[in-house]
C-alpha cells in the first residue's frame, strides 16, 4: 500500500481517538490487524498491534492530558515492518510505535490549541447555528489532516530506521519478541494495581492464570 | 416534556453526540461540540424564534467538559430544560453542576475499566491462537454493546429526568459496576498472563531469562503504578536501540 494511502488510514483511524464516535477502531488491535490486512501481512500487522495495545493498556485519553496517540503509531509501525521483515523488524517496529505514539500525542496538543483560536470566545458576537456547524466540521477536517500528516512523517522516518537496523538485529524471534513483552508487562502490572491490588485479588489472579495456562495448552 | 421536539430532531442531536469531541479545545474544551449537538433540538423547539434560537446556541458553545459517552446524558437534560423553558441561567448552573461527575464516572466506568477489561480480552484471544481479525472483530462487538448502550441510557435518561438527572446517576451504581468489572478484569488479566506464558510465541517460547525479566517489569508496574509507565516505555526503546546499535557494531 502506498504512503498516501496508509498516511489516509492513519488519518480516518486517528479520528476516532477524539473526534468521531470513539468506537476504538483507532485502538492498537484494530489499526494493527486492518494495516497488516492491507499490507498483506495479516499476521505481522496483528502481532504489532496485540504488542502495542499491551503497552496503551494503561493509557487513557482523559480531560486534558497528553496521551500517546495509538492509531497513528500502530499504522506507522506496521508500515514500517512490513516492507522488511525479519525478527528485527518486529523489535524496531514496536519501538518506532512507541516514539511516534508521543508524536501523535504532541500533534493532538498543537491541534487543540488551534481550535482554542478558532471556536468563539465570549466576547464574539454569538454565531448562527451554520457557522458552527461548519466550523465544527472544518476542525474534524483539520484532524484528519493532523493524522495522515502524522503518519506520513512516521513511514518516511520508520521505514528508513527498520530498513536500516533490522537486517543487523542481533535477536533471534522468540528473543525479540520476549524483548517487547518485558516492557509491556510493566503495563498489565498497573492495571492489576488499579484494579485493586496483588492481595485483594490473588485467588481471581491465580484463577485467570491457571486458565489462560490451560487454554494455551488446548487451543 | 419532548414532545415538542421532534423525533428526527432528538434522533440528530444523537446523532451529532458522537462527534461532541471534534472541536476539542483548551478554552471551551467540548462547549463547541455540546452546541453543535444541540443545534437540531434547539431548532425544532425555537422554529420561527430566530432571535431565541441564537441565544440558545449561544448559551450551549460556553465551556463544557465530561466524558464522551456521559455527556449524553448532558444533552438530553438540557434539551429537556430547554423544553421546559427553565431559563439560560438554571441551565448554565446545572452543565457546571453535572459536567465534574459525569466526566469521573465515565473516566473510571470506561476508559480505565471497561475498556482496558476487553482489550486485554481480545489480546488474550490472540495469544491464545484465535486469527488476529476475529480478536479484533470481537473486541469491537463486545466493547460497543456496552458503549452504544451507555450512550442511548444517557440520551433518554437525560431527556426523562431533566435536572434530576443526578438522581437518576446515584440509582444507576455507577461505582458498584466499575467495581464489579473490576473484579471481573482481573480474572481476565490472568487469562492474558497465562497466554503469554503458555500460549505461541509468546514468553514461554522466549526463554527463562525474558520471562524472568517480564516478572520484574510486572512487579514494577505493580508497586509503583502509573509513574513507571513512560520511563517503562523508554526503556524498552532505548534497549531495542542498544541492541540495534550492539547489531552494527559485531
Amino acid at each position: 500500500m502506498s504512503l498516501l494511502g496508509l498516511s489516509a488510514l492513519g488519518g480516518l483511524l486517528g479520528l476516532d481517538g477524539t473526534s468521531v464516535g470513539q468506537f476504538m477502531v483507532s485502538r492498537p488491535l484494530v489499526a494493527g490487524t486492518v494495516t497488516g490486512w492491507l499490507m498483506g501481512e495479516p499476521l505481522l500487522g496483528a502481532t504489532i498491534g496485540a504488542v502495542l495495545e499491551l503497552y496503551l493498556l494503561v493509557s487513557f485519553p482523559t480531560g486534558g492530558s497528553r496521551f500517546p496517540e495509538g492509531a497513528t503509531a500502530t499504522v506507522v509501525a506496521v508500515g514500517s515492518a512490513a516492507t522488511t521483515g525479519g525478527p528485527g523488524s518486529l523489535a524496531v517496529a514496536v519501538a518506532v510505535g512507541l516514539v511516534w505514539g508521543h508524536v501523535g500525542g504532541f500533534s493532538i496538543t498543537g491541534l487543540r490549541r488551534l481550535n482554542a483560536s478558532l471556536v468563539p470566545s465570549e466576547d464574539d458576537p454569538t454565531p448562527s447555528a451554520s457557522a458552527v456547524a461548519w466550523l465544527h466540521v472544518g476542525t474534524l477536517a483539520l484532524d484528519f489532516l493532523r493524522g495522515a500528516v502524522v503518519v506520513a512523517g512516521g513511514l518516511i522516518f520508520g521505514r528508513a530506521l527498520v530498513g536500516a537496523l533490522a537486517p543487523i538485529w542481533p535477536l533471534d524471534a522468540p528473543a525479540s519478541m520476549g524483548l517487547v513483552l518485558v516492557g509491556a508487562a510493566v503495563s498489565l502490572g498497573i492495571l492489576l494495581r488499579d484494579f485493586g491490588g496483588f492481595r485483594t485479588n490473588r485467588v481471581r489472579l491465580v484463577i485467570g492464570i491457571a486458565l489462560g495456562l490451560a487454554g494455551a495448552r488446548l487451543l | 416534556m419532548s414532545a415538542r421536539i421532534s423525533r428526527a430532531a432528538l434522533a440528530s442531536t444523537f446523532a451529532r453526540s458522537f462527534l461532541i469531541q471534534a472541536s476539542w479545545n483548551y478554552r471551551t474544551m467540548v462547549g463547541t461540540g455540546f452546541g453543535f449537538a444541540m443545534i437540531p433540538g434547539i431548532r425544532s423547539l425555537f422554529r420561527g424564534r430566530e432571535a431565541e434560537m441564537e441565544a440558545a446556541v449561544g448559551r450551549h458553545l460556553e465551556h463544557f467538559n465530561a466524558h464522551p459517552y456521559l455527556a449524553s446524558i448532558a444533552l438530553g437534560a438540557s434539551l429537556r430544560l430547554e423544553a421546559d423553558e427553565a431559563g439560560p441561567e438554571t441551565v448554565r448552573r446545572f452543565k457546571t453542576a453535572v459536567r465534574g461527575p459525569l466526566g469521573g464516572l465515565g473516566d473510571a466506568l470506561v476508559w480505565a475499566t471497561w475498556l482496558p477489561v476487553v482489550s486485554m480480552a481480545a489480546v488474550a484471544l490472540y495469544w491464545l491462537g484465535v486469527p488476529g481479525w476475529l480478536a479484533a472483530a470481537l473486541f469491537l462487538v463486545l466493547y460497543n454493546t456496552g458503549h452504544l448502550a451507555l450512550r442511548l441510557w444517557g440520551f433518554r435518561t437525560g431527556l426523562e429526568a431533566g435536572r434530576k438527572v443526578a438522581g437518576r446517576l446515584a440509582a444507576a451504581g455507577f461505582s458498584a459496576w466499575t467495581m464489579r468489572l473490576r473484579s471481573w478484569g482481573v480474572v481476565v488479566l490472568g487469562v492474558l498472563l497465562g497466554s503469554l506464558l503458555g500460549g505461541g510465541g509468546g514468553l514461554g517460547d522466549a526463554g527463562a531469562l525474558w520471562t524472568g525479566l517480564a516478572i520484574v517489569g510486572f512487579t514494577v508496574g505493580l508497586r509503583v503504578g502509573h509513574h513507571v509507565w513512560r520511563p517503562a516505555a523508554v526503556v524498552a526503546v532505548a534497549t531495542i536501540a542498544l541492541l540495534a546499535t550492539w547489531g552494527m557494531l559485531r
